[in-house]
């Protein structure tokens, strides 16, 4: 392990919560590029173009009612990792156009035609690369930032569960067959029990 | 393909994603979005010619450059790629003004 940089008593231009994490081999300027960057496509990527998307499953009042689920809980993902940008001593961009084109997975604009099958297979390659990306923040700081490696662990479970879903209805809608996805199991819409810290179904 | 690793060769279909074909020679690339949008599967077109499959965000001013996004980048013709170009694409596009995420 490095030596961690020594901060001064009093001095509030350094942070030790950053600098723990440094010396452990954390690269905070990349992990905070990452973070921007899965923030972005949390609010810009999928929350927002989610809201459209749902609003275009008229007739299939069960994938809406999935579909608003993983939407807020995609809300609460951005909710949940902004505050620890700026612990880290990074920032969200001070303009939107700036911060959408910061996201790491395209924006899940509604397809053309809007079918039950298409929306669903955007929410499935959607919820993919949320995997993915937070899966990459998992790689870089587990073991070394237990903080941001928790933040991220608990949205990758929700990302986990968002998949299993959009799987389990796509292969009903598109191929009439049963993949399950264990249960779907949310309280009120947006339930979020990973990143809200509720309690997990598990009766 | 030139890798850090080396230089590699495989047999890679005109339909199929050069991540994709690599990742089924045993060479794993760098890859997060799958959608040719992140930027972190980027290479560097040396010789050869390919197509994007809908790639999320792959301007003209990437090709002028011969970068490209080994996710979605069909092969059109022999190849030689060089890869891990992700940063170098980044420093790329920000001095273009064009969107550059994770940069």
């Amino acid at each position: 392990m490095a030596t961690e940089k020594i901060v001064q008593p009093g001095d509030v231009t350094q942070r030790v919560g950053v600098e723990v994490i440094r010396a452990r081999g954390v690269d905070v300027d990349k992990l905070i590029k990452m973070l921007v960057a899965n923030a972005a496509a949390e609010f810009a990527s999928t929350y927002y173009y989610y809201t459209i998307l749902r609003m275009n499953l008229a007739g299939h009042e069960d994938y809406k009612e999935i579909c608003e689920d993983a939407r807020l809980e995609d809300r609460a993902h951005w909710e949940l990792i902004v505050p620890r940008i700026y612990e880290l001593g990074g920032h969200l961009p001070n303009d939107l156009k700036e911060f959408h084109d910061q996201a790491g997975c395209r924006a899940a604009k509604l397809p053309d035609p809007p079918t039950a099958v298409n929306i669903l297979t955007l929410l499935l390659e959607s919820e993919r690369c949320a995997i993915r990306s937070w899966s990459a923040v998992c790689d870089i700081t587990f073991g070394k930032d237990p903080r941001t490696y928790d933040l991220a662990a608990r949205i990758l479970n929700e990302e986990i569960e968002h998949e299993a879903w959009f799987i389990e209805l796509l292969a009903q809608e598109r191929d009439g067959k049963s993949i399950p996805s264990g249960h779907f199991r949310r309280g009120e819409p947006g339930e979020a029990p990973y990143s809200k810290n509720r309690g997990f179904y598990n009766p | 393909m030139e890798t850090p690793d080396g230089l590699r060769s495989f047999d890679c279909g005109e339909d199929e994603h050069i991540w994709d074909a690599a990742a089924s020679h045993q060479i794993t690339l760098p890859a997060t979005c799958h959608q040719g949008r992140c930027l972190t599967c980027a290479g560097r077109l040396l010789a050869g010619s390919v197509d994007h499959d809908h790639a999320d965000a792959y301007f003209a001013q990437d090709e002028e450059e011969d970068y490209i996004l080994l996710c979605r980048a069909m092969p059109r013709s022999d190849l030689h790629i060089r890869t891990h170009q992700e940063w170098e694409m980044r420093e790329h596009r920000i001095a273009s003004g064009l969107p550059a995420p994770y940069a």
